[in-house]
């Protein structure tokens, strides 16, 4: 049996007196696309940082492909295609440039795939980055991260400044490469894509993990979403608990209308945030 | 050594900028001594009798009247200062512009080590100091010989190594400050260039703190007290290495053991 691809135990990382991520653990299985939710400063691109050895975490452990990143961040990153929230490069540099220089690290040849990957991402590889979009930065971002067919991608919110059509390829891309047997590690916003893609997910917030289960999981909790019309006001949320004590109290109202319904990921996600506070 | 390559395409244009600027400036200056000459002539005298000032320039053991000491006393320390500020922008720079330009992200998920990113960004610079010296000195050469003046080959090659010990030393320094910043530390790298050459000035005319010449690494690359051949300063050149090797082991303890973002 083959070893998790990621395996966090209790990482702690803190900026001085900062928080940044308390004991978080957590496995991603080898060949699986796993979903990492949370809020803008939950700590998911710590803990991304922190797996990849850019970050230097005061307690737990990483591991990643098997290896210990605190002693194996060169082999690691061998086998590794990362992709940041925000595409930097070197501004004067061609794209083209970029592409190769990432390939010449990694000393070997990836052109045929670059030239593949350039071409169904539309990227025009002769444009300085300094003339480039947000978007257009990062589709380079992603042929970066993808030319040398890694064993595991690590995306951060990837798709953000990507247009429809982009994103579209961009996953058509990452579950080619998922079912060749790579593992991806999807850090996001957008709840309907970690839905559509990922087979599970965790929920991340304030530095804490709320709670991994399967996104079908996530999705199939006892919480629902009930819509209801009471004296011609209506009224919108989403409740966990028993069903029973929910009927008899909506039994007890004057109401006009009332719809109860699952819950979307996004109240699922939201719910998870509130249950913390 | 491919981020050697990168790293030396990345800082061609300012080392082109700097070389002509301060190459380009000194070979002009040479070419210009005879068009000066008389009136150096007249004025040699004059330098040579501004009290503190003449000691701190070495216009008191060097006549500015002369080929040899006008390139000792303006020249050749001309070289050093814009020699000294381009090792100092270069070494604050190196480390620290990646995470001020955001670049750390891509260039640090490469699979390269640490230690090895900073041996060979610091190696870049020790190339970029090594042909500043070189071109420039092979510059000063062809200038002389332009000029049909005499140079000598002894003393002048002292002063190309001790000019290229100074760079490196200001450069490492600088590279460590950059180790232990995120952002572009470019003024606190020249307030350390000009803060020394203060130094190698002030030293020369205050008795009571001598002892920085052992400080400054002006001191002992000055042109006039080479041209001079005055003994070889051993003990700043020690305290020179130690200080040189001793930023470059911060700089790379500093670097393995902090957070890039």
């Amino acid at each position: 049996m083959s070893s998790p691809a990621i395996e966090l135990n209790n990482l702690t990382k803190t900026y001085g007196k900062h928080r940044g991520v308390t004991n978080l653990s957590l496995t991603v299985n080898d060949g699986e696309i796993f979903g990492f939710l949370g809020p803008n400063g939950a700590g998911k691109s710590t803990t991304i940082r922190s797996m990849l050895g850019l970050l230097r975490f005061q307690e737990g452990e990483v591991k990643v492909l098997g290896r210990d990143v605190r002693t194996n961040s060169v082999e690691i990153l061998r086998e590794v295609g990362y992709m940041p929230s925000e595409a930097w490069f070197y501004p004067e540099m061609r794209v083209r440039d970029v592409i190769r220089f990432a390939a010449k690290m990694r000393g070997i040849d990836c052109r045929e795939e670059a030239e593949m990957l350039c071409d169904r991402l539309q990227v025009d590889d002769t444009k300085k980055i300094e003339e480039l979009s947000l978007g257009n930065r990062k589709k380079v971002s992603i042929v970066c991260a993808m030319q040398h067919k890694p064993q595991l991608f690590v995306f951060d919110e990837p798709t953000s400044g990507l247009d429809p059509l982009m994103q579209a390829e961009f996953f058509k891309l990452l579950t080619e490469y998922n079912a060749k047997g790579a593992t991806c590690f999807l850090s996001s916003h957008v709840l309907s894509e970690v839905r559509k893609f990922c087979g599970r997910a965790a929920i991340i917030k304030e530095g804490k993990l709320l709670v991994t289960d399967t996104v079908e999981h996530l999705t199939k909790t006892q919480a629902k979403h009930v819509r209801l019309v009471k004296q011609g006001v209506e009224e919108d949320f989403v409740y966990r608990g028993d069903v029973g004590t929910l009927l008899r109290d909506l039994a007890g109202q004057d109401l006009t209308d009332v719809t109860i319904e699952e819950p979307e990921l996004e109240e699922v996600f939201l719910h998870f945030y509130d249950n913390a506070k | 050594m491919v981020l050697f390559g990168h790293e030396m395409k990345q800082n061609f244009k300012g080392f082109l900028v700097w070389f002509f600027v301060i190459v380009g400036m000194c070979f002009g200056c040479i070419l210009m001594y005879s068009s000066v000459e008389s009136s150096l002539t007249e004025m040699g005298d004059v330098f040579a009798k501004m009290g503190v000032m003449s000691t701190a320039f070495g216009l008191d053991r060097l006549s500015v009247a002369t080929m040899t000491g006008y390139f000792a006393t303006e020249i050749a320390m001309l070289h050093a200062l814009g020699g000294g500020m381009f090792a100092a922008i270069l070494g604050s720079n190196l480390l620290s512009k990646e995470e001020f330009g955001h670049s750390i992200e891509f260039l640090a998920v490469l699979p390269v080590s640490r230690l090895r990113l900073l041996v060979q960004k610091y190696l870049c610079m020790v190339a970029d100091l090594f042909l500043f010296q070189l071109l420039g000195s092979l510059c000063y050469c062809a200038a002389f010989a332009i000029m049909d003046e005499q140079l000598k080959i002894g003393p002048f090659v002292r002063l190309g190594i001790s000019q290229f010990l100074m760079m490196l030393e200001i450069g490492s320094i600088c590279f460590c400050v950059s180790a232990f910043s995120k952002r572009n530390r470019m003024g606190v790298g020249l307030g350390i260039a000009m803060i020394f050459f203060a130094m190698d000035l002030l030293c020369r005319v205050i008795p009571a703190i001598e002892d920085l010449k052992y400080v400054t690494p002006f001191y002992y690359c000055n042109c006039t007290d080479i041209f001079l051949e005055s003994d070889l300063p051993v003990a700043a050149f020690v305290i020179a290495g130690v200080v040189t090797v001793s930023a470059l082991l911060l700089a790379g303890f500093r670097y393995q053991n902090k957070d890039l973002q």
